[in-house]
């Protein structure tokens, strides 16, 4: 319970830090607001002493012209500052849901692959795209209706308190008393709102499971028994939904009834008062102009706690999203970035000197690891998983910062000049042949990047393709196999001319047809005079290394 | 807008349901009418009987009927609200679920070729997102205009019995209103609203891209030119967002404007009416008070009708899926199975393969290995033998391979996969306990079947060693089993399935040599007296079979 009140705490004050940069935009918003009230309650006014004036005092209805004018003017107004509100706070939640996107973008690169790697990447994407759309409605909305809520009520029930202080009286009451009745369905409604949110999260589990094995149902002869299945998630789905519905609509209808009850009773009031059947407070004072105008003015004076009411669940869609980013964006913050001294100033040389690195909770990664790698050299670093191979390459490219020891890249510290990489799985984005290869060279020609595609021998497979280099790639390289799509990913390689190329366990996913058309093209990169270095535990890799390194619990072991 | 016609012919089947709701939505709005100009007759009424009580004039006035009228009003429309809500969406909500369990019936007869033309993500953004949006279709694009175009009919009804050319006049300005608000709305935001889902998903793709692709970008230095990228797509997005939401608050504003005007209007009309003797004093305040009670019925309707293009969307897509047929044939008199089970491919061809006619024969009680690297086409043939899909020309033929052979076509497509047990080269496991997945293999098995086959495929001592057992949970984020293990799951499925003809695509893919070794030699027996096709890169990686075949590239 306490971890729940505290990341509320944590994710209340993040959107208060997000909604720091548009305060002028909210301010505005809540002016505008202000504005539309000032304009009813002349509308309003107007109303009720042309009728007042024309029935009780009996003005000719030519001397009314001035009034009717003022009316249509204050309607004009009216609706200018609804607009205005309403784009004042569309500007500050489209500003903030940028800005927050920038920042988690940033928290991404600040993370680096290394640590983002716990986090699952649909999940990630998910927040940066749906969970920060889910802000929208509580800038935009929320918060300046939280500041007309209690503003626009004031000002109304401060008029009202003018004219007759007993009617406001009866506003005044039912006003507290329906954010109590919310809050008291409010309560139960979140507890089923979370079921509801599950409930929402394994409809659509059940729904992907049963698609993707679409294929083997069809086989088994079971896709009659699925679609029972589908058939009852749903209506398990609706019958959560409904449950969720009713509450939220039991928490509308007390605020509608309130409101009609109090204009109700007002109603009857001011009647009885005009009538003179009320004789004590100020009933007696009541003229039409007074009554009709309170009145007029009850609706309005519960108008802004409904449309609160309304934006409440974009007040609670943004503290569930937030909680995630800010809990990001606090590890983010945590991440450590020393200057790291450069031991060697050999430019020659990639040199590792006393390199440890440990993480919070695990065994040690990597122990006082010392070794040196010449240009052009071949390295293979083996050893069995959870050895340290990854973690070595990790601080080679910059992604992690060693916790203590030195490593130079020919005389720079890592991450100060641009190097290859090349992981298990190869990364290829959805687009063209050519904008795939261009990713890490966006200024190589056409003869450059069909060089490299020769280089790994692939120009067979380019040549089949309708629309050579510019022929579209399916997401994730689809369409190609593993071995091309590896191979593919190191023609972007060949194409950049960074001096040292990483490799972790570039063979582990592929067959062995596959592996040998690596490890050809591989070759071919290591004559080409680049530095490789290579994590793999495969024979034929090990083979092409021109010197092993053999890592034991983070050790160097002798060879 | 034909992309909505089998929709709402589909919502006409609830009809009564239907108009029921929308007849609670509109007594929500009448009594919102009623209530405001009840109120204000009676407060002008009493001020009139006031004024005249104090010029000495003995009038009646009943103040017991207006009283128990506006507590009437008051308690009806909170009311009315309460249960129009509750049972439209339910209403709604119930025939969403009901799409929902249509449409998978109606994926589940399409053929293998035609599944492949979207990823699974996509088919399940059709049965979860797009039949969502679909509720907006009665609850705010039907329903509402309907129950403010009945408000407009009983306000301009009640002016008539007043005054009759105000009530044209009043009639007139709504009207307009309605169709700006309905119909304008709608062609305003028809770009931008279609446009989102697809925005939204290209800005995901962006982003997965940039997370999966971060070490390679972070190390060659391009990171920050990727997330640019990046940024600029999500800008872009949030500007066409703010175009529309920008039209919304003009169409919001303009609801505001349109109806207090006509409130505006009315009053001078009842106000000229009322010096003229026509109108009573009360009755010219009731008017434009009934006018200004109907502004509730408008107030949605332009945010609901500028984000129209998206339910549109949402239903051209569905139409898409409505229109894939399969393209399977389902004979209308099935011929029986063979008992013979020798399968020919007779020179068939599959376009979309790249397949062209190809010949093989697969003798009755022949173990037969496919060799070829991946795109030969090898389980191309397997789909054709399952019937996943059926060739583009040529034939598949069952039988004793002469004569006589059935082609598969002319079989019921139930009974021949009953006789057909296949391994695909995809693992695909349910999110669901290790033995939910094996009984899809055959839902009738007793226990004791299950774990005899987890012994076939050397699974048997791993699960009873799991605390959970036969129940653990496995599938997509099952991190239970790995790779090899649920590849063996997978065959253990097969194998329970009992078939006389197998067909096994790479079974050992992800096994340590020892592993698969021990599977080999425990499948030896249970293939005897089976006819059986092994599809692989390697024959030396399948079970032991009596001939080999080589698909070349």
């Amino acid at each position: 319970m306490k971890a729940i009140t505290e990341s509320g705490r944590r994710s209340r004050s993040w959107l208060r830090q997000q909604g720091l940069a548009v305060r002028g935009l909210l301010r505005a918003a809540v002016l505008a607001g202000v504005l539309q009230t000032l304009a009813i309650i002349v509308q309003m006014g107007l109303i009720a002493w042309l009728v007042h004036a024309l029935l009780i005092v009996g003005l000719p209805f030519t001397s009314l012209f001035w009034p009717a004018g003022g009316l249509l003017l204050a309607i004009i107004l009216r609706a200018f500052a609804q607009a205005a509100q309403e784009r004042c706070g569309q500007h500050a939640s489209a500003r903030v849901r940028q800005q927050v996107r920038e920042q988690l973008a940033a928290d991404w690169s600040l993370l680096g692959p290394v640590r983002l790697a716990d986090r699952s990447s649909a999940m990630l994407t998910n927040q940066w795209v749906e969970q920060v759309e889910a802000l929208d409605g509580y800038y935009a909305r929320y918060l300046p209706q939280q500041w007309l809520a209690l503003l626009s009520p004031l000002l109304i029930l401060l008029l009202v308190f003018w004219l007759d202080w007993l009617a406001a009286l009866f506003l005044l009451l039912a006003a507290p008393l329906i954010p109590l009745f919310m809050a008291l369905i409010g309560m139960s409604a979140e507890k089923i709102s979370q079921q509801h949110v599950l409930e929402a999260g394994r409809l659509a589990g059940h729904f992907l499971d049963r698609v993707r094995s679409l294929t083997s149902l069809q086989l088994f002869g079971q896709t009659g028994a699925a679609t029972a299945s589908i058939r009852d998630a749903a209506e398990r789905y609706r019958s959560v939904t409904m449950r969720t519905l009713r509450v939220a609509f039991l928490s509308s209808a007390v605020l509608e009834f309130f409101a009609s009850v109090a204009i109700a009773v007002v109603a009857m009031y001011i009647g009885f008062g005009l009538l003179g059947y009320i004789d004590y407070g100020p009933a007696g004072q009541l003229t039409l102009f007074s009554g009709l105008l309170i009145l007029l003015l009850a609706p309005e004076f519960f108008q802004p706690l409904r449309s609160l009411a309304q934006s409440y669940h974009d007040r609670a869609a943004a503290l569930g999203a937030a909680d995630g980013m800010a809990a990001l964006q606090v590890e983010a913050a945590s991440v450590a970035r020393p200057q790291m001294v450069v031991s060697g100033s050999d430019d020659s040389l990639v040199q590792i000197s006393g390199l440890s690195l440990d993480y919070p909770g695990r065994d040690r990664a990597l122990d006082q690891v010392s070794l040196d790698i010449r240009r052009a050299e071949v390295v293979a670093l083996v050893g069995p998983s959870g050895s340290g191979k990854s973690s070595l390459l990790h601080c080679l490219a910059g992604f992690v910062t060693p916790t203590t020891g030195a490593i130079s890249l020919f005389g720079q510290s890592p991450g100060q000049q641009p190097l290859a990489w090349l992981g298990q799985q190869p990364f290829l984005i959805k687009g063209s042949w050519a904008e795939n290869l261009r990713l890490t060279a966006p200024q190589a020609d056409t003869s450059a990047l069909l060089q490299a595609i020769e280089a790994v021998g692939l120009s067979a497979l380019l040549a089949a393709q309708p629309q050579g280099l510019d022929t579209l790639l399916g997401e994730g390289g689809r369409g190609l196999s593993g071995g091309q799509a590896q191979r593919l990913a190191l023609a972007r390689v060949w194409l950049s001319d960074a001096p040292l190329v990483l490799l972790d366990e570039p063979t582990a996913s592929l067959d062995e047809h596959s592996e040998g058309a690596v490890i050809v093209a591989l070759r071919a990169l290591a004559a080409s005079g680049r530095t490789l270095v290579i994590a793999t535990h495969h024979p034929s890799l090990m083979a092409l290394a021109s010197r092993r390194y053999h890592l034991e619990k983070g050790r160097l072991a002798d060879v | 807008m034909s992309e909505l016609k089998p929709w709402l012919a589909l919502m006409m089947q609830r009809r009564m349901r239907l108009l029921l709701g929308a007849l609670l939505m509109a007594l929500t709005l009448f009594s919102a009418i009623g209530l405001l100009a009840l109120s204000g007759w009676f407060i002008t009424a009493t001020g009139v009987t006031a004024l005249l009580w104090a010029a000495g004039q003995k009038v009646m006035f009943d103040i017991y009927m207006p009283g128990s009228g506006i507590r009437f009003f008051a308690l009806t429309r909170t009311v009315a609200r309460y249960s129009e809500r509750v049972y439209n969406h339910n209403t709604v909500l119930s025939l969403l679920a009901d799409l929902r369990g249509r449409h998978f019936a109606a994926l589940t007869l399409l053929d293998g070729a035609t599944l492949s033309r979207l990823r699974a993500a996509q088919w399940l953004n059709r049965l979860t997102a797009d039949i969502d949006t679909l509720d907006t279709l009665y609850l705010r694009l039907l329903a509402p205009p309907l129950v403010a175009l009945l408000g407009i009919v009983l306000v301009c009804g009640l002016i008539a019995v007043f005054h009759v050319s105000l009530a044209l006049i009043a009639g007139a300005m709504l009207l307009s209103l309605l169709l700006a608000l309905t119909l304008g709305m709608a062609l305003l935001g028809l770009h931008y609203s279609a446009r989102r889902v697809e925005q939204l998903d290209a800005l995901r793709v962006l982003a997965l891209e940039q997370l999966q692709g971060q070490a390679e970008l972070a190390a060659a230095g391009a990171i920050e030119r990727h997330r640019q990228h990046l940024l600029a797509a999500s800008q872009q997005m949030l500007s066409e967002q703010l175009v529309l939401q920008g039209r919304v608050a003009c169409g919001q504003a303009l609801a505001t404007l349109g109806v207090m005007s006509t409130v505006a209007v009315c009053l001078f009309g009842t106000i000229q009416a009322y010096a003229a003797g026509v109108l009573s004093g009360p009755v010219m305040v009731m008017i434009p008070l009934a006018l200004m009670a109907l502004s509730e019925g408008f107030a949605g309707l332009p945010a609901a009708f500028a984000q129209g293009g998206a339910t549109r969307a949402a239903a051209t897509r569905l139409n898409q899926q409505v229109a894939m047929s399969s393209r399977l044939v389902e004979p209308l008199d099935p011929a029986p199975v063979p008992s013979e089970l020798s399968l020919h491919w007779q020179g068939v061809g599959v376009r979309h393969a790249g397949l062209q006619d190809f010949d093989l024969v697969l003798h009755s009680g022949e173990r037969l290995a496919l060799i070829g690297p991946s795109g030969a086409g090898k389980s191309t043939l397997a789909a054709l033998a399952s019937r996943l899909i059926d060739p583009d020309c040529g034939v598949v033929s069952v039988g004793a391979a002469g004569p006589r052979d059935v082609s598969l076509q002319a079989l019921s497509l139930e009974q021949w996969r009953a006789r057909v047990g296949y391994l695909t080269q995809q693992t695909e496991l349910l999110h669901d306990s290790i033995s939910a997945n094996l009984l899809l293999g055959n839902p009738a098995a007793t226990k004791e079947q299950l774990w005899a086959v987890l012994e076939l495929v050397d699974l048997a001592d791993l699960v009873d060693a799991m605390p959970a057992g036969m129940n653990t949970w496995v599938g997509e984020s099952g991190t239970q089993l790995s790779g090899g293990e649920g590849r063996r799951l997978a065959l253990a499925r097969v194998l329970l399935k009992d078939a006389p003809l197998i067909i096994l695509d790479e079974p050992f893919s992800g096994l340590d040599a020892a592993t698969r070794d021990r599977v080999s030699a425990r499948l030896e027996p249970w293939l005897a007296g089976r006819t059986a096709l092994f599809l692989g890169h390697d024959a030396a990686l399948l079970p032991r079979s009596d001939r080999v075949v080589l698909l070349g590239d």
